[in-house]
């Protein structure tokens, strides 16, 4: 089989302008960001001697009298209403443990999700035993935030039809800070594939389904085999989020159906290739500083 | 004593290095996309890759959760290429585990545990070239990969190896001084504050030398420091240039 | 400031090893030089105005040596007139890696500020560093660096606008193919006789350059005398099979051709192995590390007997040693022969400067002489001098260049001239060189740390000391001592026990450690005592002022204070610093006047009364746990006040007093040693006195049977309740010479330090842990254990080196080192002294006993003198008369006669000055009377002076 090889290069360096170096709400851990006592302590920072003194390397932002520090990359720090796509690590009594990239592990009450057979449905003990038939570990589910537990846990919901468990597709992990927060994060997109953006990072590309059936309450999942048209628009869709990522580009919607679009001209094998990636994310960047302006 | 001269009359090492000078250090943070944070790290010719996954929930065995603070997970390997002679290096023997013990309790010093109550931070650390100074090019290289993991720290941990020759500390030692005799200390340092997050000797040495072979220890810590901040700086530009638009 | 370049090197030693190095190259590295304004240097060393003043170069210029000619021309160098040298660091390393006493010497000449000799460390320098080329041996590659360095250097200064003149680099080498190359690389190379033989004015030192391998072929003729040696990686192959032994050569003091090789074996064992003949020594110098082959088991021979000097002269002596190897290999009993061997290789040369006279040739005009070393170890050299007329009868020094195989004596050359033999000051000068005392004049910076005069206890003294100023303490030591370093108290206590202590100069409150004195005082390591001499270890006002315990003065001293009942065992044992007032200082005789006086009854009396009494329970106990009482034999000479020469001598006499301080010294030694042990296992200096392995006393034991005595050495306490019955009727004196026997069956007690030995017996005085304690002034091991016991106790805080085993052992071993020469040099200073006396008073006759008996000689010790002396049967110019040795006995038979050991004999003495640098004592047989072999007995004798010895 050819592989591709490739000789190592030298790795560009990111050029910097002058303002970038002169940027003083960039801190990293230790940096005394104020020693001024009227502020108040936000995440990222700690008071040492009475100083606010940063405890990440990121973004220092003031709201009013609070100051945190954004570190660049993080964990995901969930919050009521977010769109997430985890995965079941554990089936609990009563509850599913589900794997959310945050720090720990968020929940899905029993109670949270819609059972087949209607809304109102009592849950009874024999719903218990059955939890594994739903869902079980290893499977993907979308889901939104209903709470956050005092140490931080999330809870997680399913009671609406966009929710549930989550069929034929193609996971994507990235960085949470990329995705940018938005209306919606369930987009039909044009190209003819559907992508959910979850808060958390993970990103769920599939095909478009074709009418909007009712669904079993989600826990329904299709097995028909997939056209290798749709296979290669979420392929090409998965390799253009890989490449916005490398670039640091925010993700929704249209960033990622412009770089859909100005990835047209590669092959879908050839996304990945530094150089590809670096015209097709300058391209799309472009594209998005027209559409702004 | 017929050895190699460590220190010359005039002040040079084997390396031509003056006691006090630091082997020339650089580094990368966020080599690796998949885990939470990474960065490579070469001091001199020692190399190391440290890797960082978490907070996250508690795997393996739940009973070592801690309901107050976040606990830290340090695992030390080396390569088997990593050494003058090839050898497969079985995980978990004696050296690696009191390295891994000492990695985790520095990193416990520095790392504001409570804020991650049971979870679990994953500190991965292999030499991918020993050329002396093992742990302090580890605890330089995970202190990176934890600040590239957005992971809340009180201040960097900058460590640094020195030894005693002559009656002169010597900073930042390399595999040939390191076995030529010399009564060596490894010292991890917060270097703002000036607190030691770990110390370890077990050479002996005479309580006389301790408080200068220390400082000297302090001030090679604090090179190392600027030498790692200005990594960070770097690292932080040229992501927050990428995102500012 | 840095550039770095890191490389990786691959090697292949049977497996393949990834060896990764880094090296650093500077472009911080300055050349050193006044003329230079681009280096950014504090300080320089070579000066602007470089004058040598030389026909070659008439212009201001530097030298730059290759290694070869420091290793051969140190003494070149060393001379004031070379100055303005930069040393490279090429130079410098490959220097260090072959001989370790040139690195000392150059290191040495690097530090006098007047030298102006600069290191360049090139190898460290961006533009000088170069790499090894592939297929470029170690050696081209230095050679090389050294050239590049030099290229450097030579642009380097012509940049400067300032030095229009030109400074100059002058590059030294004697290799022909460095040499070459150079001169096509622009470069300018002398080599360094041409560089030498120019020099104006400075003709002298042509002598002192060494005789380069170059010039071999004019000095001797081309017959081969000597075997190849081996090149060291066969020598090394060998050692590691087992076919070759590596270890030290030791020449033979009594016969040139015969020598051992002593080789350390794993742990206790070591072997020597004989080495006989000329062609087997194979040109090794005593002292050298070599390696040796054994020969097949029929070759072997017993060590002879047999006394014999090189007495051959200049020219061919091939017939007559041709001779003397004959006399050696007699055949000798089965029993008695040893493992014998040849020399294949010199692995390490120990060569040093020697001490010893010329032999000028008989030829006028030659400027080749040999030259006699003092040593009798060494053999003679060959040197090359102009002013042979002026150092005849001059004692000069020597270095050794090279010993070429075709060569009969090795090549060396002048060093320096130490003044006209035979003089007392000459003579000294000698021994201490030859001993390596050091002995120059204390510099100023040692002097520096001597406390300020007038010295008084300030307050801040007397913090942790005790006052024991209100204590009758007083001293007893030998007649005319000054340094003064022990004194002792006695009273009683009200519950009816007695108090002892023993106070003893506290020197270490005056040197600190590490600073310069102590420096000194360490590498002293001892004072040396020669007859009418003294050799302070610490500067004078420290030594004889004030850390001299002299009466009603008040002294600081460490003391070590016990309470002890009548029995003399001891209740409390406590160790204190201190302030004392020592009411009197008494010699012993004075001492032993006091206490036999009963008019007298002063507390100075009582208190010795009391440390008499408890001395001799304490010596009895000692002896009955098996301690040794030896004897040797020593002598004082009465020296003129004037002249300083001997005008009479006497053996030392002992009192009832020597022993009371001796016990007392004893006790606090081991009191001392058990409390610094306790404290500190691992780094305690301590001594210990190993037991004699039972063949040493092989040669008591003959000698005892002889006279029908049995001597038991099983055990110390054996040997010493045997030698206190061995006494025969009408020999009184044959006690004493057993005893003299068994003293030097013995071994030398070492210094130690506790964490590297397990062994702390001490066999001659029967205790299980022992130090020295009480004579800091005069030992530096005491300064050690002074420092220890203050820091046990909490006086004191201790300090790196003091805590460090293996600095303190390097400490032991120069203290042994300079112990053993220090005794040494005093004993030759005894002989030397002996000489002078015997020279003045002429021929005397005495009588004596016999202590050795050799194969042609007999060892004749006179009592009245202490003296030693060899009776020889077979003399160069008479007819050997029938000589018939008998190992067993032993016992020589000379023509009808028998000499046993023990045998009474009288003797002449008379000083031999036949050969100035030997003078030697000879002795001649009176009586017996053996007709062709003794002497009649010379008329006159001294009547004169003889009185006074009786």
């Amino acid at each position: 089989m050819a592989a591709d090889m490739r000789l190592p290069t030298i790795r560009k360096t990111v050029s910097l302008s002058v303002s970038a170096f002169d940027r003083k709400d960039l801190v990293v851990p230790g940096d005394v960001i104020t020693s001024d006592t009227g502020f108040m302590r936000g995440h990222g920072t700690y008071v040492d001697e009475d100083k606010l003194t940063a405890s990440v390397a990121g973004e220092v932002q003031r709201v009013d009298k609070l100051i945190c520090v954004r570190p660049l990359k993080t964990r995901f720090n969930g919050e009521v209403g977010d769109v997430v796509v985890g995965r079941i690590t554990e089936v609990q009594q009563k509850r599913w443990k589900v794997e959310t990239n945050s720090r720990l592990d968020s929940v899905l009450l029993l109670s949270s999700v819609n059972l087949p057979g209607g809304e109102l449905r009592r849950r009874s003990a024999e719903d218990e035993l059955t939890m594994r038939e739903y869902l079980q570990e290893g499977d993907l589910i979308s889901a939104e935030v209903q709470s956050v537990f005092s140490d931080g846990a999330l809870s997680l919901h399913t009671r609406s039809l966009k929710y549930g468990k989550l069929g034929q597709g193609v996971l994507v992990q990235l960085s949470p800070s990329l995705i940018k927060r938005q209306k919606t994060h369930f987009h039909n997109l044009p190209c003819g594939a559907s992508i959910i953006l979850g808060n958390n990072g993970f990103v769920w590309l599939y095909p478009t389904p074709g009418q909007q059936e009712e669904e079993a309450g989600g826990f329904y999942t299709s097995l028909e085999p997939v056209s290798l048209s749709d296979r290669e628009v979420i392929s090409r869709l998965r390799n253009c989020l890989l490449a916005l990522a490398a670039h640091k580009v925010l993700l929704y919607d249209t960033s990622v159906l412009y770089c859909y679009e100005s990835s047209l001209q590669h092959q879908v094998k050839d996304i990945l290739k530094p150089e590809v990636m670096e015209e097709i994310v300058l391209l799309t960047q472009q594209k998005l500083l027209e559409q702004e302006g | 004593m017929a050895g190699m001269e460590l220190l010359s009359d005039q002040g040079y090492r084997l390396d031509g290095r003056k006691a006090t000078e630091l082997r020339k250090v650089q580094a990368r943070m966020g080599v690796f996309a998949q885990a939470d944070g990474s960065a490579y790290l070469e001091q001199g010719n020692t190399k190391a890759l440290a890797v960082v996954y978490g907070p996250h929930e508690m795997r393996g065995s739940r009973s070592r959760t801690l309901h107050d603070q976040a606990v830290i997970n340090c695992q030390y390997s080396m390569a088997t290429f990593s050494t003058a002679e090839r050898k497969r290096r079985p995980h978990g023997d004696r050296k690696s585990t009191e390295m891994s013990l000492h990695l985790k309790q520095t990193f416990e010093a520095a790392v504001m545990t409570q804020l991650y109550p049971r979870s679990q931070i994953d500190i991965y650390v292999k030499i991918l070239q020993s050329d002396g100074g093992n742990y302090s090019v580890c605890v330089n290289a995970a202190t990176l990969a934890v600040i590239d993991a957005g992971i809340p720290m009180r201040d960097y941990v900058c460590a640094c190896t020195v030894g005693f020759v002559d009656e002169t500390p010597l900073a930042d030692l390399c595999y040939a001084e390191e076995g030529g005799g010399v009564s060596s200390l490894a010292l991890a340092l917060l270097p703002r504050g000036g607190q030691i997050a770990l110390l370890q000797m077990d050479a002996r040495l005479h309580q006389d030398h301790l408080e200068r072979l220390i400082e000297a220890a302090m001030t090679a810590c604090k090179g190392v420091g600027k030498v790692l901040d200005e990594v960070v700086r770097q690292h932080l530009q040229e992501v927050s240039v990428l995102t500012s638009d | 400031m840095l550039k770095s370049k890191t490389f990786v090197k691959k090697t292949r030693s049977g497996r393949v090893m990834k060896i990764v190095r880094e090296h650093y190259l500077r472009d911080d590295i300055w050349c050193g030089s006044e003329a230079c304004d681009e280096c950014k240097q504090e300080s320089t060393v070579l000066q602007q105005e470089a004058c040598i003043e030389s026909n070659l170069c008439s212009y201001p210029h530097y030298l730059i040596p290759d290694t070869n000619v420091v290793l051969h021309q140190i003494d070149v160098l060393g001379d004031p007139v070379i100055r303005n040298v930069i040393i490279l660091q090429t130079v410098l390393q490959e220097v260090r890696h072959r001989s370790a006493p040139v690195y000392k010497r150059l290191k040495d000449i690097m530090h006098e500020k007047e030298k102006h000799f600069y290191t360049f460390t090139n190898e460290h320098h961006r533009e000088t560093f170069i790499e090894r080329e592939p297929g470029e041996s170690a050696n081209d590659r230095n050679d090389r660096a050294i050239r590049v360095a030099a290229r450097w250097y030579s642009q380097h200064l012509k940049t400067p606008k300032s030095s229009t003149d030109g400074l100059k680099v002058v590059l030294l080498t004697n290799d022909q193919g460095n040499k070459q190359k150079a001169e096509d690389s622009g470069l300018l190379v002398y080599k360094c006789e041409e560089y030498i033989k120019s020099l104006i004015a400075n003709p002298d030192l042509m002598d002192r350059l060494a005789l380069s391998s170059d010039d071999k072929n004019e000095i001797t003729s081309s017959k081969v005398l000597f075997p190849e040696h081996l090149p060291l990686s066969r020598i090394q192959t060998g050692i590691k099979s087992g076919s070759f032994l590596q270890g030290t050569f030791r020449a033979s003091r009594d016969n040139y051709l015969e020598a051992t090789v002593f080789v350390q074996g794993e742990g206790e064992d070591s072997t020597e192995v004989l080495i006989q003949g000329l062609q087997d020594l194979n040109r090794a110098v005593h002292q050298d590390v070599v390696a040796v082959q054994l020969l097949p088991r029929n070759q072997w021979v017993a060590p002879s007997s047999v006394v014999l000097q090189d007495e051959g002269t200049a020219k061919d002596d091939d017939i007559e040693e041709e001779e003397e190897e004959k006399v050696l290999r007699i055949s000798a009993h089965e029993a008695a022969r040893k493992p014998t061997g040849k020399v294949v290789g010199i692995i390490k040369r120990n060569w040093r400067p020697f001490c010893g006279m010329l032999n000028v040739s008989q030829i006028k005009e030659s400027t080749r002489h040999l030259f006699t070393p003092a040593d009798r170890r060494i053999p003679r050299i060959r040197i090359e001098t102009r002013q042979a007329s002026t150092l005849a009868g001059q004692r000069i020094m020597v270095a050794i260049d090279g010993w070429p195989k075709d060569s009969r004596y090795p090549n060396g050359h002048f060093v320096r001239s130490l003044g006209s033999a035979g003089e007392k000051d000459t003579e000294e000068e000698v021994l201490l060189l030859e001993h390596d005392v050091p002995h120059q004049a204390f510099s100023q910076a040692v002097l520096s740390f001597l406390p300020k005069m007038p010295w008084a206890i300030t307050p801040e003294d007397m913090v942790r000391r005790e006052d024991l100023r209100h204590l009758t303490v007083c001293s007893v030591d030998p007649p005319g001592c000054t340094d003064i370093d022990d004194a002792l108290h006695c009273r009683d206590l009200e519950n009816g026990n007695l108090e002892v202590g023993v106070h003893i100069a506290d020197v270490s409150h005056f040197i600190r450690p590490g600073n310069a004195l102590d420096k000194e005082a360490a590498s002293r390591g001892t004072t040396v005592y020669l007859c009418g001499k003294r050799i302070d270890m610490v500067p004078e006002l420290l030594s004889s002022n004030l850390c001299s315990l002299r009466s009603n003065v008040e002294r600081l001293t460490f003391s070590c204070i016990w309470e002890m009942n009548h029995k003399a065992e001891i209740l409390k044992t406590r160790f204190t610093k201190s302030v004392i007032n020592s009411k009197a200082s008494l010699t012993y005789a004075e001492a032993q006047m006091r206490i036999d006086d009963a008019t007298k009854n002063d507390s100075i009396t009582k208190s010795l009364r009391g440390l008499n009494k408890l001395a001799k329970i304490l010596k009895r106990q000692r002896i009955e746990k098996g301690a040794l009482t030896l004897s040797s034999m020593e002598v004082r000479f009465h020296m003129d006040s004037e002249t300083h020469d001997p005008i009479d001598l006497q053996t030392k006499e002992l009192m009832e007093t020597n022993s009371m301080v001796e016990e007392f010294m004893l006790l606090a030694n081991i009191s001392v040693a058990q409390k610094i042990y306790d404290e500190f296992a691992e780094c305690a200096l301590l001594r210990k006195h190993p037991p004699p392995p039972p063949s040493n006393y092989d040669i008591l034991l003959k000698a005892a049977k002889s006279k029908d005595v049995e001597i038991h050495t099983d055990s110390a306490k054996a040997l010493a309740d045997s030698l206190d019955v061995a006494r025969v009727d009408g020999f009184p004196y044959f006690n004493t010479l057993l005893r003299i026997l068994a003293t030097r069956c013995m071994m030398q007690a070492v210094y130690f330090c506790s964490g590297m030995d397990s062994d702390f017996h001490h066999y001659g005085l029967a205790s299980p842990i022992y130090t020295h304690f009480t004579s800091p002034i005069r030992r530096y091991a005491d300064i050690i254990v002074h420092r220890l016991l203050a820091a046990a106790i909490g006086a004191d805080s201790t300090y790196p080196d003091l805590m460090d085993k293996h600095k303190q052992s390097a400490l032991c071993i120069n203290l042994n080192y300079r112990h053993k020469m220090a005794q040494y040099a005093q004993r030759a200073s005894v002989s030397f002294h002996t000489q002078l006396f015997f020279k003045n008073r002429g021929i005397v006759n005495e009588e004596g006993f016999v202590l050795f008996v050799r194969k042609n000689a007999i060892i004749v010790l006179i009592p009245k003198f202490g003296l030693e002396g060899t009776v020889f049967f077979d003399t160069k110019d008479k007819t050997a008369p029938n000589l018939v040795f008998d190992e067993e006995g032993p016992t020589l038979n000379v023509e009808q006669h028998t000499f046993h050991i023990f045998d009474k004999v009288k003797v002449t003495i008379s000083l031999d000055d036949s050969n100035i640098q030997h003078q030697k004592i000879r002795m001649a047989l009176i009586d017996p009377v053996i007709p062709g072999v003794s002497v009649p007995a010379p008329d006159i004798e001294p009547q004169a002076k003889k009185p006074k010895l009786d």
